[in-house]
């Protein structure tokens, strides 16, 4: 039997190519995903290993924790005197002070500031050994006016040794010569960020930390271990300054690199995983109609003594077979997809650097290995359909076989569903630990249950959408009778492209809501006139906001800060503003206490939702741990109910300057004064900050805009790596419409003979393609909507207060479904155009 | 062709190798209940060639679908050996089916990927079992297919297909072949051929074949002709000729 099975899967290679290939594409995704993790893993380790290999040990301020979201360390810089005290050590051969702080380089053919979402923009001290290497043609930077910057920025902005550029810090921006480009390790950059260096003393100027260093490099004396030396030098240091091993410096970077990267093959796994979903959808129907095809096949094998259980054996043998190879092709497709996605990585602004690609044993086995399981366990419900073909159906003529009974089917989907619906809302609104599975669960059975379901829908359905076919002539009417013929058939194709197009949808819905939700709290709590705001939403230099202040026609303006910070165990944002100012520009709707109160010292105000769950209230003292200082207690002296511009905690600017080690304004509120003509005040505005190229100057309407553009930017890049599953999906419609055909020959015979042409037939075909895609797109919509519905209630604290619901585009993505379909029909229409009408009408 | 018979039966000593008793099958119910047999009991003698004819409507195909245990009787039993084989449950039924019964049907007998040598080995590869060479030689230069044994099903002519066919019944040596018109798609001389080769397994190896048809000169190389009509035996012929046969079933028409 092993032999039939592998004869009738190589009898009809086109039918094997089409099933198999939606399983190559989820599990090329996969592996691609794996593959280039790995690479980017192994790739950033090396840089690490050898950035740091110079140094022994490294001395550097300690700090409570790391923040994960700030691009740059958050530790207080220590007095300069302890370089001395180090370099006094016993074992130190040479020891390096160093500073680190923001910078962003101005380029200077387009004036605008070098830096994109992703890696930090930094400058720094020069010395030997800090990693990066110079390159011929440069010199190291002397005096105040010289720098050296990092190779990558140089070459993508026609940055040459000689040129001159401006560079903005945390203080006023500042002219120089560029006398050197350097690379880190084999790199142009360290990981895509953008570096400036100058001599010690200049640094410490920039950066605002004369006589003060961030860091101290140590190298030890040949045959002084970094162990022992890290000892010895830990005792001189003073309280609050620590002595660390260069393997340690190396682990933590590693370790962040590992948890950043963790999150980027996590996002990219989900889709994967949502491509293999669809797949598994393509599979089951397709062995389906198959087995279908080869009921009399089947029945024969029964007939003449085969057991249920020989056939159901025999078809996953066939399904593991189609499996494996599929996996196996998948796998080299998932290395070309790997280097795909690096490409786009490095488009974006990473600096992946071009190390060779890293297969690992895990990669391969771990495809193969899902790949078919998927494939079995889609074709599992078919196969033991087919084992239950009785003898006698060989002897009949092959027709469609009653299935389950309707009731059967209504309570097995009703329970799926509800199987799915529970976890997802448990996992939405209640707050368990691992929310993301739940809901990933949850939204998986509940696709599953819909499309158990949806056959008792599907003939209405058909109809409904079929009406208007109807009026196009004999072939939509034949079309349109076809695709109601069948609901199972019909609904388990539509299936495919409900899920792909669900997800697209949904991450619609839920976008609209983020741009409704944005701009309602920016329409009921924003007062000010013009925001500053940098483009990339990094933060910017303070005495940006000193500029602002002299403009005529300004009135009020009031800077805002942020930084992360752990507060009841978990981690949270912390607001700056100024309580002074901050009521003139912003709405803040102080409930209980005042947000002014703030201006007293150690002081804290917090969002009421957060106060209600933490039971605080007007007096209650809170412990907030700062990643450069530590834990400080402050009082709650306000709680406010309009969250959306400063989020759960707000202090004053002064507490936040004590406690935070890099302080930038992550955006400026300006109101002009009463009567003043608004359009030359924003004209002033923009002079004013000519300096500063990395600041733009939004007026209401132009920041609640450039919210808007950012989340459509997020959501593009979501919805493109959907069209994968969508893709998917639509060559599942191909594949069933094809397969039909095969199915249909005598019926097609016949309507040929009959007088039905050639091109009659096709555009049956297509009609009935479009049905079906139409119908999927539907039931897509539908869902997608429930979902982001779901989401957005869930989300409601956290301001996502309104549904949005991009009508427009919604009926723009059905459209290209039904567009997309008859594309997708065509290789089948062409199919049941060219049979042979003598051969149809015999045809056993 | 040797003379001996190496069949391994159940029980040797029965005359009969299946029976019906009291067999009845009722399709629809109430008003449109159609009954396709009404107690029907006949015997088929081992070693004999039966055939089974009937206008259509009659029930012959349905009373070989029951005897053969494809499908179920509404009531009655039905015997294959001692066998009750309205007693069995379904995996019973097919192990049944893989040792003890062959089948040839009017069409789609053979399995299109498979070549003709695998088609007819066929039922002994679904029972694991290896087939005995020298009777497999045995089959194939009886039907005369040995030239075409590595062809598949669509390179080989209708008769040749049920030349195959043929061999793959008696492969197993089953206690009885059951064959439902097949020669209903054939030419004449590619009929008498198989017609031929299903009277010498009879006359040459004792084997037992119970043939349904509706034609005269297919029916007369039988021993022996039950007549259905109207889900009832109507009438016997023994030692038939087809101007015997024609002449009674325009009788049992009139």
């Amino acid at each position: 039997m092993f032999r039939a099975a592998i004869r009738s899967l190589l009898a009809r290679k086109v039918r094997l190519i089409l099933t198999g290939l939606a399983i190559v594409l989820g599990v090329g995704f996969m592996a691609g995903t794996f593959v280039l993790t790995d690479t980017m893993t192994r790739a950033f380790n090396d840089l690490v290993d050898t950035g740091y290999a110079p140094i022994d040990v490294l001395v550097r301020s300690s700090n409570a924790f790391t923040a994960q979201t700030s691009s740059l360390e958050e530790r207080d810089p220590m007095p300069e005197s302890v370089l001395k005290d180090v370099d006094a050590v016993p074992g130190v051969a040479k020891a390096n002070g160093d500073v680190v702080g923001y910078a962003q380089i101005v380029d200077p053919k387009t004036g605008k500031a070098i830096g994109t979402f992703g890696p930090p923009t930094a400058a720094s001290g020069w010395y030997q050994g800090n990693g990066f290497t110079l390159r011929p043609g440069g010199s190291p930077p002397q005096g105040p006016d010289q720098t050296v910057i990092d190779a990558a920025s140089a070459k993508t902005h026609d940055i040459a040794v000689g040129d001159r550029v401006q560079i903005l810090f945390e203080g006023p921006p500042r002219e120089f010569e560029v006398v050197g480009l350097a690379g880190f390790g084999d790199s142009d950059s360290l990981f895509g960020a953008t570096w400036a260096m100058f001599d010690l003393a200049t640094a410490q100027d920039v950066l605002g930390k004369q006589g003060k260093l961030d860091t101290i490099s140590v190298v030890a004396e040949p045959g002084v271990s970094a162990v022992a030396l890290q000892r010895s030098i830990s005792e001189v240091l003073p309280k609050g300054v620590e002595a660390v091993t260069q393997a340690t410096v190396v682990s933590e970077a590693q370790d962040q690199i590992s948890t950043g990267l963790g999150f980027l093959r996590t996002a990219f796994l989900v889709f994967a995983f949502v491509s293999l979903f669809v797949g598994a959808f393509i599979i089951f129907n397709t062995f389906a109609i198959i087995l279908a095809q080869r009921t009399r096949e089947l029945a024969l094998f029964r007939a003449l003594g085969a057991s249920g259980r020989q056939v159901m054996t025999s078809v996953l043998v066939e399904a593991f077979v189609i499996g494996v190879v599929s996996s196996a092709i998948g796998v080299l497709a998932g290395i070309g997809i790997a280097i795909l996605l690096k490409g786009a990585l490095n488009a974006t602004g990473f600096d992946i650097p071009a190390s060779g690609t890293v297969i690992l044993a895990r990669t391969i086995v771990v495809s193969l290995i899902v790949g078919t399981l998927v494939t079995m366990i889609a074709a599992f419900v078919p196969a033991r359909r087919a084992a239950r073909v009785a003898p006698i159906e060989a002897l009949r003529e092959a027709q469609d076989r009653p299935g389950r009974s309707l009731r059967f089917r209504i309570v097995a989907g009703l329970v799926v569903l509800v199987l799915g619906v529970a976890p997802l809302l448990y996992g939405l609104f209640g707050t368990p630990s691992n929310g993301l599975q739940l809901v990933g669960l949850g939204v998986a059975l509940t696709f599953v249950g819909v499309a158990m379901l949806t056959p008792l829908i599907a003939r209405p359905v058909a109809a409904a959408i079929g009406l208007p076919v109807r009026l196009t002539g004999v072939p939509g009417k034949l079309g349109r009778e076809n695709s109601m013929r069948n609901p199972r058939r019909t609904a388990a194709t539509a299936s495919a492209l409900m899920i792909g197009l669900g997800l697209v949808v949904f991450v619609a819905v839920f976008g609209a809501s983020a741009k409704a939700s944005t701009t309602a709290v920016l329409e009921r709590t924003l007062k000010a006139d013009f925001i500053l705001i940098s483009p990339t939403l990094t933060g910017f230099s303070t005495s940006a906001a000193e500029d602002a202040r002299a403009v005529p026609g300004v009135d009020t303006v009031s800077q805002v800060r942020q930084a992360e910070a752990k507060i009841e165990g978990g981690t949270a944002f912390v607001t700056g503003l100024d309580p002074g100012t901050f009521p003139v520009v912003s709405e803040v709707d102080a409930v209980q206490g005042r947000v002014e109160d703030l201006a007293n010292p150690n002081s804290i105000a917090v969002f009421d939702d957060t106060a209600r769950e933490n039971d605080w209230t007007v007096g209650d003292t809170i412990p907030v741990e700062f990643p450069a200082t530590g834990s400080t207690s402050l009082r709650v002296v306000a709680i406010y109910s309009e969250n959306g511009l400063i989020g759960d905690y707000a202090i004053s600017l002064d507490t936040f300057d004590v406690n935070v080690a890099n302080v930038l304004d992550v955006f400026v509120l300006i109101k002009a004064d009463e009567g003043s003509d608004v359009a030359a005040v924003q004209a002033d505005l923009e002079k004013a900050l000519s300096p500063y190229p990395n600041i733009e100057v939004d007026d209401q309407a132009g920041f609640r805009d450039r919210y808007a553009t950012l989340i459509s930017q997020v959501l593009n890049l979501i919805s493109a790596l959907l069209l994968f599953a969508v893709i998917i999906a639509l060559f599942g419609v191909m594949n069933t419409l094809y397969l039909s055909i095969y199915e249909r020959t005598r019926e097609l015979g016949l309507l040929r003979a009959v007088g039905l042409t050639r091109r009659q037939t096709r555009s049956m075909v297509r009609w009935e393609a479009v049905i079906v895609s139409v119908m999927g797109a539907l039931f897509g919509v539908v869902i997608g909507i429930a979902f982001g519905w779901a989401l957005q209630q869930a989300l409601e604290p956290e301001g996502f207060s309104e549904l949005g619901i991009p009508g427009g585009q919604l009926a723009v993505y059905v459209l290209l479904a039904a567009i997309l379909g008859v594309l997708f029909a065509i290789f089948p229409a062409r199919r049941a155009a060219k049979l042979n009408v003598l051969e149809a009408i015999s045809y056993e | 062709m040797s003379a001996t018979n190496e069949m391994a039966p159940p029980d040797a000593r029965t005359a009969v190798a299946a029976r019906a008793f009291g067999l009845s099958k009722v399709y629809g119910e109430g008003d449109a209940a159609v009954r396709a047999l009404d107690d029907v009991s006949v015997d088929f003698e081992r070693a004999r060639y039966t055939a089974i004819m009937g206008p259509s409507g009659s029930g012959k195909s349905t009373l070989l679908h029951c005897m053969a245990g494809l499908d179920t009787p509404t009531s009655g039993q039905v015997f294959i050996g001692d066998v009750d084989l309205t007693m069995l449950s379904e995996k019973a039924l097919t192990l049944l089916r893989r040792r003890s019964v062959g089948f040839v049907f009017q069409a789609y007998n053979l399995v299109p990927t498979l070549t003709a040598a695998e088609n007819i080995t066929l039922p002994l590869d679904i029972a694991g079992d290896d087939p005995d060479g020298a009777w497999f030689d045995v089959v194939v230069d009886a039907v005369g297919i040995r030239d075409r044994l590595s062809h598949r099903p669509a390179e080989l002519s209708g008769g040749q297909q049920q030349r195959v066919a043929g061999a793959r019944a008696l492969v197993t040596r089953p206690e009885i072949v059951f064959a439902d018109e097949p020669t209903g798609n054939l030419d004449s001389r590619s009929g008498h051929e198989i017609l031929e080769f299903l009277r010498s397994a009879v006359k040459d190896h004792g084997q037992t074949i119970v043939m349904v048809t509706h034609d005269a000169s297919a029916a007369s190389f039988a021993d022996r002709i039950v007549f259905l009509g109207d889900g009832k035996v109507v009438d016997e012929m023994l030692e038939p000729t087809t101007e015997r046969i024609l002449d009674r079933l325009k009788s049992l028409e009139g």
